[in-house]
């Protein structure tokens, strides 16, 4: 079970990364939204569920890549030398879109959360570079 | 099918349904169900394992008894077969006879219940990590749909209508842009400081009189001193001893 409350998170998330970049998404769920001004802004979603600490960030809008195949095969080679975070598929707002993500076990340290969530930040700085030869140029 | 595989299935399911949620709240009753289901399940093989374990045990005392019984009556046997009554005897061999017959069916029925007992026991781990390993895969199934509602969430309040989230692209731009941002600034404040420099520089240089085309009184003498030295041959030595004693002052505070 978790140590965790999400107002506890969001206090804890609040005193590691200030507290103007922390907040409390208000869905049904209850998640805490982290932004990094360092990487650009880059927001970082935590959710606490009773068996893990979910941790997730947008890496790239589906419609923004040239050939899908090519980039999931990319991908796919990427993941396994990602340290730490995957890389996955999902539908946010009936748009596909790649994130990197990572869980934690529930009775996590805000230590332990903090050093997830910056590490997601650069792993997901760091693939979108790499993977920027995969996509549309604007 | 497998769990996963359902899940996977609503997930394709509801990818089209314009407006609902990743996994319908209906899905995740029904496997919310099935975890239910399996727990019932998990309940009635562990019940089913209490009873089977208490009539082995009951059997075993019985049989125990029955054991106790045939010791008992084997010393009978041997008491009237010493006093030559054989009829007593036979009478008891009869009662024996039930005895071991009832306790050879005891062993294969005690066997029995061991096997069962087993397999109920295979079975109640089997299923409490099935039932752990789906509930983890529901959680986190609610995790990520957590996490992109409220993904959802933030991207309708920054980008409205279109609902376009802010991705690590979009931030690996804005990395980018401030990169180059502060690179131009760099260089326009290094720029700055060279000219400032070299402005500091000439200003010192003008003032010890060696920038070209820079005026001082030392250089005004310097130029006299210069070419009436060349017309007027008497005045050298004077020049020569001003330079020779300059040179000598310059020494002394060494020796």
């Amino acid at each position: 079970m978790s140590r965790w409350t999400t107002e506890e998170l969001c206090m804890s998330l609040a005193t590691a990364f200030g507290a103007a970049n922390v907040e409390e998404i208000p869905t049904a769920d209850g998640a805490v939204q982290v932004v990094l001004p360092e990487l650009g802004d880059l927001g970082i979603t935590i959710a606490l569920t009773d068996h893990q600490l979910f941790v997730s960030t947008p890496l790239v809008d589906a419609a923004q890549v040239r050939d899908r195949a090519e980039f999931d095969n990319a991908c796919m080679r990427l993941n396994p030398i990602n340290p730490l975070s995957n890389l996955g598929l999902t539908t946010i707002n009936e748009r596909d879109t790649y994130i990197v993500f990572g869980e934690l076990a529930p009775d996590s340290s805000i230590t332990q959360l903090e050093l997830e969530i910056r590490t997601l930040g650069d792993n997901a700085i760091d693939a979108i570079e790499v993977l920027k030869p995969y996509l549309v140029t604007a | 099918m497998s769990l996963l595989q359902k899940i996977l299935t609503l997930f394709r399911g509801t990818a089209h349904e314009a407006g609902q949620a990743v996994v319908d709240a209906n899905a995740m009753k029904i496997l919310d169900q099935e975890i239910r289901d399996a727990g019932n399940e998990l309940l009635r093989s562990k019940e089913e394992l209490t009873k089977v374990m208490a009539q082995r045990q009951l059997l075993a005392g019985k049989s125990q008894d029955r054991a106790g019984k045939k010791a008992e009556y084997e010393t009978y046997i041997a008491g009237a077969l010493r006093k030559g009554d054989e009829a007593l005897a036979r009478e008891v061999a009869e009662r024996l006879a039930t005895i071991e017959t009832d306790l050879t069916s005891d062993q294969q029925t005690l066997a029995q219940y061991d096997g069962s007992i087993r397999a109920l026991k295979t079975a109640i781990t089997e299923t409490e990590r099935k039932l752990s390993r789906v509930k983890q895969q529901i959680d986190t199934v609610k995790a990520t749909e957590a996490v992109q509602r409220a993904q959802g969430a933030v991207a309708a309040r920054h980008s409205g209508a279109n609902g376009k989230v802010g991705t690590a692209l979009d931030s690996l731009e804005r990395i980018q842009a401030r990169q180059a941002e502060r690179g131009a600034r760099m260089q326009a404040a290094a720029q700055l400081e060279s000219d400032s420099n070299d402005g500091d520089l000439n200003a010192r240089l003008a003032n010890a009189g060696l920038l070209g085309g820079s005026t001082s009184v030392d250089n005004i003498l310097e130029r006299f001193r210069d070419k009436p030295a060349q017309q007027l041959g008497h005045e050298t030595p004077t020049l020569t001893g001003v330079i020779v004693e300059h040179t000598d002052a310059d020494r002394s505070p060494r020796q």
